[in-house]
């Protein structure tokens, strides 16, 4: 530790801290611009500068790393006029704009202005103006304003990935500039406007709707994905303006899809009120009426329930309580990506946190989407690979990362068991084997060379291995898993404090999930063919959507064809359409609850939105129908929920009530007794078909939100993607062919791209394609369809 | 080089750059001297020579943009055959060289930054050459002509155009 004195104040930082890092963290102020704690270091704006002893000239304290027994000092004389002369000239170019400028109120050139700067500038040529960029749906330019600090430059490098602004030019004439002048091409791009420190990149959807000191601040867990961030919310009155990273939270940034998802919380998807089916469409209805109906649908019936994984903690151990009291006996569902429903020898969840994935030696993602899925994780990925890290990638897609990798390739999903069994003769050839590994590779017939990247990177000491949808939501997942699993334990990559195997959820709280549903879940496939054949009276749906979403969407529909339909939820989806009734539970953002993301941290959201209607948080909901089916409702209060939360699941109290909450981490699941060997199937189609998630358009929030489906669109691809390879050798051009698979003969238009996996049709869920999901092979004819 | 053209670096070039580029940590270190050999060779760093120059060295098209913006010694137009940059900083101001950028252009018909139609000439102010002592100083391609007055650029011209024409 290195010892210093700021101010006459002693300090103790780590060796190699920055003079400014060393002032930030004890809470000495020194004004900077250019500086960001997640990016490179650029010292160009001269703000930050302090004097040290013995130093002939202020040295700018971004870039001056501490030394023993440094004497700096932060506020002199000297200093003053420094800091006066840096801000005349930033304010040089500068408009006086700041009663229209966004940023003003929340803007540190206005307040180091009215702290350091001159209260009169020298200056009266005239002033330039700079044309502004556009920079896609999400980020408003004022590039008059720009101090040129280049920090969004170096995020679209270092963090983005993208590299597609720059610094054109230079003095006067120095501008910002992009190349690409459509969408920025990120899933991030929504940061850009945090961490301009001027008003010169503005958030676009806000952009002159709210001055920063009319807003009121929630704080919120994003249940958009499985990495659950942290969010500040900021609404004014019931309107959410806007939502932002909170600093200090374990990721700096957030993604466009749980920044811009808000507009949907006042679309008019929401569930607001009690509704009944009237005909066609739906009335309004009080709670009495609207339970009356729930009851009469479901009393003395037998009730399939499938719900989302995205409610609070709180509100899924409220759906497990109202069935052990309602329906003991019910089918419960809440996976809508999964076919094999056998125990996975690991379970759903990360063992890893993301510094440790960052940090591994090698890193294998097996089948995953990252930069869609888990675009924080990506993140952390990307500056793995800017160190000269490796990671390693097999699956049916080159999804497109912003990075390099080290290896890649490319597989069809029914050449996992070869290659997983590639990668096991490899690792036995150096000595290491599991119990259990000689007869899961003889249920193999090939070998498939990729197998060969998985197992050298193995032979790391630290291997992270993220295996994706393309393997969870395999038809034969569980055996899959094992072999994974055989392959972890036997390079030691499964010892506790070295577990580098993680399994990329479908959504928040995986652990909890397996932990309380364990003994009562079921696919929700097999939910949809039991209604269809007529052994189900009734689907109660809680706040999902498997019409919209998931692998079952014709199934579903079958399925409500049939059967009544009550839905509980925040927000309709597809599957509305079939509801008989609809209560309204209050969405994510509405409530005070307690989540668990992917690594298991758990996170609490403790101040909400109010709410917009009659939405009741989703546990009362429960509760009320438990009553009204006749039952003595299991819990009264948030307290005795969260005490049966705790009784099933104690290390989440032991979390919650550590001071250190954000350290601890709940395990995931081990089966230990999970051996699933590979089933020798034959498919029925000579191509597998694999579906594409897209951020902006998967689950029901993202697809009520005007903000998410405008990017989606400029992010399309075509709906339906196969290598040209894959046609060349059916001797077909692309355009209109027919896919033949099990639910019938469809004609889609096809397109081509090199980075799809030859063998593999690759689609697009949402749009034309959506009804292709619940497939897993098909063949492709031509129109004439003679073949 | 016509417009239509792609730009594409003569074998020699590629294997100097090659060179060039293992001297250095990056390929980024090696953009300065491979635009200048750009200019060389292409005459002027279009947008496509630029591209073209990112394409060879693994960088991006901004990397590129940003330092052939930034060095007002890279030209993104077209010149002409002569290039005459004319020193208009205080010791050759003092010694007349804003008439004599005024003569220039008078005599060629053109303004400063412009070329003449038949593609000879180009005029330009440029700020402080370095050789105050010989001052007014016009810099013609990479050729330094100090003490240069009215006449001594109608003679330079009118041996230029002759030796053109021949």
């Amino acid at each position: 530790m290195t010892t210093l004195f700021i101010d006459d104040k002693e300090i103790t930082v780590e060796p190699g801290t920055s003079i400014l890092e060393a002032c930030r963290r004890h809470g000495i102020e020194v004004p900077y611009f250019c500086y960001h704690p997640e990016l490179s270091v650029a010292a160009n704006c001269r703000m930050c500068l302090v004097e040290v002893e013995g130093w002939n000239k202020p040295a700018a304290s971004c870039c001056t790393p501490v030394s023993e027994g440094m004497k700096v000092r932060t506020r002199t004389e000297a200093l003053k006029k420094d800091r006066e002369m840096i801000m005349e000239y930033l304010l040089i170019h500068h408009p006086l704009d700041c009663p229209v400028c966004d940023q003003g109120g929340d803007c540190k050139l206005q307040d180091y202005a009215v702290e350091y700067g001159p209260s009169k500038g020298r200056y009266s040529e005239p002033k330039r103006a700079v044309i502004n960029y556009d920079l896609g749906p999400f980020v408003n330019t004022c590039m008059t304003r720009c101090i040129h600090c280049t920090r969004c430059v170096r995020f679209a490098n270092e963090i983005a990935g993208t590299g597609d602004i720059g610094v054109l030019n230079r003095g006067d004439h120095m501008t910002i500039a992009g190349i690409v002048e459509e969408a920025l091409e990120s899933e991030l791009s929504g940061n850009l406007p945090d961490i301009c420190p001027v008003g010169a990149l503005l958030d676009k959807p806000s952009h002159d709707l709210a001055r920063p000191w009319e807003l009121s601040h929630h704080s919120s867990t994003c249940i958009q994905c499985p990495n659950g961030c942290d969010i500040q919310i900021e609404s004014r009155g019931e309107q959410v303006m806007r939502i932002r990273p909170v600093e200090g939270s374990p990721e700096p940034f957030i993604c466009d899809r749980g920044r811009y998802v808000y507009d949907s919380f006042r679309s008019p998807a929401r569930i607001l009120e009690p509704q009944i089916r009237q005909g066609d469409g739906f009335g309004s209805a009080t709670w009495e009426e609207a339970f009356a109906r729930t009851v009469e649908l479901l009393k003395d019936k037998r009730v399939g329930i499938l719900f989302s994984p995205y409610w609070s903690l709180e509100g899924l151990m409220s759906i497990r309580l109202m069935r052990d009291a309602v329906f003991p006996d019910a089918k419960v569902a809440f996976d809508l990506h999964r076919r094999d429903m056998r125990p996975f020898a690991f379970e759903e969840g990360f063992s890893m946190t993301t510094e440790q994935i960052e940090s591994a030696d090698q890193v294998v993602v097996l089948g995953c989407d990252l930069r869609q899925r888990l675009p924080l994780l990506m993140l952390r990925l990307r500056k793995r690979s800017r160190q000269g890290r490796p990671v390693t990638r097999i699956g049916a897609m080159n999804y497109r990362t912003n990075m390099s990798l080290s290896n890649d390739a490319l597989i069809r999903p029914r050449d996992w068991h070869a290659v997983i069994a590639r990668a096991m003769e490899q690792v036995q050839q150096l000595g290491k084997t599991a119990a259990g590994m000689d007869e899961w590779m003889a249920s193999v017939d090939g070998r498939h060379e990729a197998g060969k990247l998985l197992a050298d990177a193995l032979m790391a000491d630290t291997c992270a291995l993220i295996v994706g949808e393309e393997i969870r939501s395999h038809e034969d997942a569980a055996s899959l898993i094992y072999g994974l699993d055989l392959l972890m334990r036997a390079c030691g990559h499964a010892e506790e404090g070295r577990d580098g195997r993680n399994l990329v959820p479908e959504a928040m709280n995986a652990q909890m999930l397996s932990a309380v549903f364990g003994d009562v879940r079921a696919s929700a496939g097999e939910l949809f063919a039991l209604a269809q054949a007529g052994e189900l009276d009734a689907l109660v749906l809680v706040g999902s959507d498997p019409v919209g979403d998931g692998l079952f969407p014709s199934a579903a529909k079958a399925a409500l064809e049939r059967v009544p339909l009550v839905q509980v939820g925040a927000i309709e989806g597809e599957i509305s359409r079939y509801a008989e009734v609809k209560l309204p539970a209050a969405a994510y953002v509405e409530i005070e609850g307690t989540f668990l993301n992917m690594e298991g941290r758990v996170r609490t959201a403790n101040k909400p939105v109010k709410s917009l209607g009659e939405e009741r948080p989703l546990w009362k909901v429960m509760m009320r129908l438990a009553m009204e089916m006749g039952s003595e409702p299991p819990v009264v209060s948030l307290e005795e929920l969260r005490e049966a939360l705790y009784a099933a699941m104690p290390e989440v109290r032991d979390a919650c009530n550590s001071v250190e909450c954000d350290a601890c981490l709940i395990r995931v699941g081990r089966n230990r007794d999970a051996r699933a060997l590979p089933r020798k199937t034959a498919e029925a189609f000579p191509l597998d078909v694999v579906s594409r998630y897209s951020m902006y358009r998967e689950g029901m929030w993202a697809r009520a939100s005007e903000l998410l489906s405008e990017a989606g669109r400029i992010h399309a691809l075509d709906d339906v993607l196969v290598h040209p390879d894959t046609l060349a050798e059916l001797g077909l051009k692309p355009g209109p062919l027919v896919v033949e698979s099990f639910l019938g003969r469809h004609t889609f238009d096809i397109g081509v791209r090199d980075d799809v996996s030859p063998g593999v049709i690759y689609i697009a869920k949402r749009g034309v394609a959506g009804d292709l999901s619940d497939v897993t092979s098909a063949r492709l004819v031509g129109c004439g369809g003679d073949s | 080089m016509t417009m239509n053209e792609a730009p594409r670096f003569s074998e020699e070039r590629l294997q100097e750059i090659q060179a060039l580029v293992a001297r250095y940590p990056g390929p980024q270190s090696a953009l300065l001297p491979v635009l200048h050999m750009a200019q060389e060779d292409f005459g002027y760093l279009s947008l496509d020579v630029q591209k073209y120059v990112a394409e060879v060295l693994g960088l991006t098209l901004i990397q590129v943009r940003e330092v052939v913006t930034f060095y007002t010694m890279f030209r993104e137009q077209p010149c002409g055959k002569y290039l005459m940059e004319v020193c208009t900083n205080a010791s050759c101001m003092l010694n007349g060289a804003d008439e004599l950028v005024r003569h220039m252009c008078d005599k060629l018909g053109i303004k400063v930054g412009e070329t003449t139609p038949d593609g000879m000439f180009t005029v330009t102010e440029v700020e402080c050459a370095g050789a105050c002592s010989g001052a007014p100083v016009v810099q013609i391609n990479n050729v330094y002509h100090e003490n240069v007055d009215a006449a001594y650029i109608d003679a330079f011209i009118e041996k230029a155009s002759k030796e053109d024409a021949a």
